[in-house]
């Protein structure tokens, strides 16, 4: 039987290599859909203790997205083993990087770690348009919609996004965040955003306020 | 630069037995410039 | 036009005065505004003039007619034409118009060693078939694309150089060469392995990445050196990955051939401008190592502690933020410039420039009159 406190002290140490031979083994036991949903959990407990670990300066961007790649491992090894086991989802998120803007690792950083707290997260990529979200928005009836950017045009992109959402009648339905360098208190208030943040972690924990 | 894709005046020189009683001041500079140029072009493809 | 000629050579004498670390007469200030800015400026398309360069030539004179500076505007520049014709996916243009990098991967893990053994090699035979699509292919069409993308490039940069011999003899710039090249460890990331993979490798294969950079090194020095090290200009250095490093690995993966590489061009006599982009705060000791009198521009971090820790030794410039000159007024931006200068202007080796480029015309901002105030303002009272 895997020994779950392991798994989480390895994902949130980032051995890659424990955290694989763990988790093949326990695929190869044939276990159940319910012990196969305790091991996911398991990898997200470990998630949040890299969070935190970013958050002390102890990790850095680049280990976050190395976190983001070992998760996206882990899942993929399970995935033939939940069975039909759905995943309780604690919220679900469109998120992508607005007109005009072509950068991404921020949000991919953000996707990997909303995945791993339990978002269902509908990426639709980059230079996305406000008309886009929108469509989107309509089809899935997410909770939150994240906008990122790097470039000053994005603050542009973002107030459009924003008016298209009002437009459609969908922007009372939703909370918006909006990620990446040049957002701050004064572009949220001009966008029409909720919250604002330049940090993945802080960030997914304002999402998990939403949906709590 | 060991490569297959540059070579240094004397490697190229050393291929080039018929440029011998050529005026090499004047061939030189030309041929490396190229060289170069070719250089700083891949180069920046990547940079 | 004797007064052009007198003010570069005034502007030459000045930066030449600044690299070698003498106190100029003034603090020099450079536009940071570049010429996607210039063409928004001018009311024009961006992707047209972009193109099309002919559109170019009174876009610039607009530009260093109503923007102080005393370093030729514009800033680095990529030109879609070679781009488009060789099927680029490093470098694309987006549906704004502007030019940009997204995250893709040049070199496999498994390619290394291929890497390691001749790094051209990789480059020619491997790296760019996989970024550039005519360049993988049927050897004739590979040939044709390349011929056809180099004459393209090549016509464009001396297009661009007859505008600029055209401003320079009317508005008396400073005429400085600048040779692009990157720390290897940023060599490995930002082409080649991309920002995600090279985070896998620093936890998988950091030896891999050590190796690698040795192996690139005269590579990324050869690409920086100038025609003449001796000629008034630099080379230009951004800086990306450092700040998404744990520490150890900057110590052992960034920092040995970064600090080679600036070391050897200094060796040359060759001025060094770094672009100390995001956050370089706790690795500030390490800055205070290079060479006496390299130009470091800072994106971010506490003016006063480098001023203090650095300033004495290299040349300081950057931290004013261009997001001020977007959202605040008038007043806030000149105050702002007041409270750098009396930082960092004492005692010298300060060149004003912000702590980055300015790409994007707000249109209904205030950028315009704060841009042209604060340069304004520093050429009158930037006094060491």
């Amino acid at each position: 039987m895997i020994d779950l406190k392991v798994l989480t002290q390895a994902v949130g140490d980032l051995d890659e290599q424990v955290i694989l031979s763990l988790i093949n083994e326990f695929v190869a036991s044939n276990p159940s859909g319910e012990d196969a949903q305790m091991v996911v959990q398991a990898c997200q407990q470990g998630m949040a203790i890299v969070g935190d670990l970013f958050e002390k300066n102890v990790y850095y961007v680049g280990d976050l997205i190395f976190a983001g790649d070992l998760l996206t491992q882990a899942i993929n090894a399970i995935k033939p083993v939940l069975g039909g086991v759905g995943s309780q989802k604690v919220g679900s998120i469109v998120i992508g990087t607005v007109q005009g803007d072509l950068h991404d690792i921020g949000k991919n950083i953000f996707s990997s770690m909303a995945e791993a707290a339990g978002f269902e997260v509908y990426d639709l990529g980059i230079d996305v348009s406000p008309s886009a979200f929108v469509e989107k928005v309509k089809e899935v009836k997410p909770q939150i919609i994240g906008m990122s950017g790097v470039l000053t045009l994005a603050i542009d992109s973002m107030k459009k996004t924003v008016n298209a959402l009002n437009e459609a009648g969908l922007r009372d339905s939703v909370k918006v965040i909006i990620g990446g360098n040049p957002v701050n208190e004064d572009a949220c208030k001009q966008i029409g955003a909720d919250s604002f943040t330049t940090n993945a972690a802080e960030g997914l924990k304002t999402c998990q306020g939403w949906v709590s | 630069m060991d490569s297959k894709y540059y070579e240094t005046w004397e490697e190229y020189l050393a291929e080039h037995p018929e440029l011998e009683g050529k005026p090499i001041k004047a061939i030189e500079p030309k041929v490396q410039k190229y060289e170069d140029a070719m250089f700083t072009f891949i180069m920046d493809l990547v940079l | 036009m004797t007064d052009a000629v007198a003010m570069t050579n005034e502007r030459n004498q000045m930066f030449s005065d600044l690299f070698s670390g003498k106190t100029p007469k003034r603090v020099p200030v450079s536009n940071p505004a570049t010429q996607d800015f210039a063409i928004q400026y001018a009311g024009l398309d961006l992707a047209e003039c972009q193109w099309d360069l002919t559109k170019l030539e009174p876009v610039y004179d607009k530009f260093c007619q109503d923007f102080f500076t005393d370093t030729y505007p514009g800033g680095s520049i990529r030109l879609p034409s070679h781009y488009q014709i060789l099927g680029s996916t490093p470098i694309v243009m987006s549906s704004s118009g502007f030019m940009q990098h997204p995250d893709v991967v040049g070199m496999l893990a498994e390619e290394y060693d291929e890497f390691i053994a001749s790094p051209y090699d990789c480059i020619v035979e491997t790296i760019l078939p996989r970024l550039f699509t005519e360049l993988n292919g049927a050897p004739g069409k590979v040939a044709m694309a390349l011929a056809k993308a180099m004459r393209a490039q090549s016509d464009d940069l001396a297009y661009l150089g007859t505008i600029r011999a055209k401003m320079n003899a009317k508005y008396g710039f400073a005429t400085m060469s600048a040779a692009l090249t990157e720390a290897p460890f940023d060599f490995m990331a930002d082409f080649l392995r991309s920002f995600k993979g090279i985070s896998g490798d620093v936890r998988r294969h950091p030896d891999k990445i050590a190796a690698a950079c040795e192996a690139v090194l005269p590579l990324m020095i050869k690409k920086g050196t100038l025609p003449n090290p001796s000629m008034l200009g630099y080379t230009f250095i951004p800086l990306h990955m450092a700040p998404y490093l744990r520490d150890k690995d900057f110590l052992t993966l960034y920092w040995p051939t970064f600090k080679k590489m600036v070391e050897t061009l200094a060796g040359m006599g060759q001025t060094v401008q770094l672009f100390v982009e995001q956050d370089w705060m706790r690795y500030i000791d390490y800055l205070y190592e290079l060479p006496e009198n390299t130009i470091m521009r800072f994106e971010y971090g506490d003016a006063k502690v480098v001023k203090e820790k650095l300033g004495k030794k290299h040349i300081i410039s950057g931290f004013y933020p261009v997001t001020l000159l977007q959202t605040g007024t008038k007043q806030q931006c000149v105050d702002k410039a007041k409270e750098l200068l009396d930082i960092l202007a004492p005692g010298g080796r300060y060149w004003w420039q912000a702590d980055k480029s300015i790409i994007n015309l707000e249109a209904n901002g205030p950028v315009v009159e704060n841009l042209r105030a604060v340069l304004e303002y520093v050429h009158e009272n930037g006094a060491y």
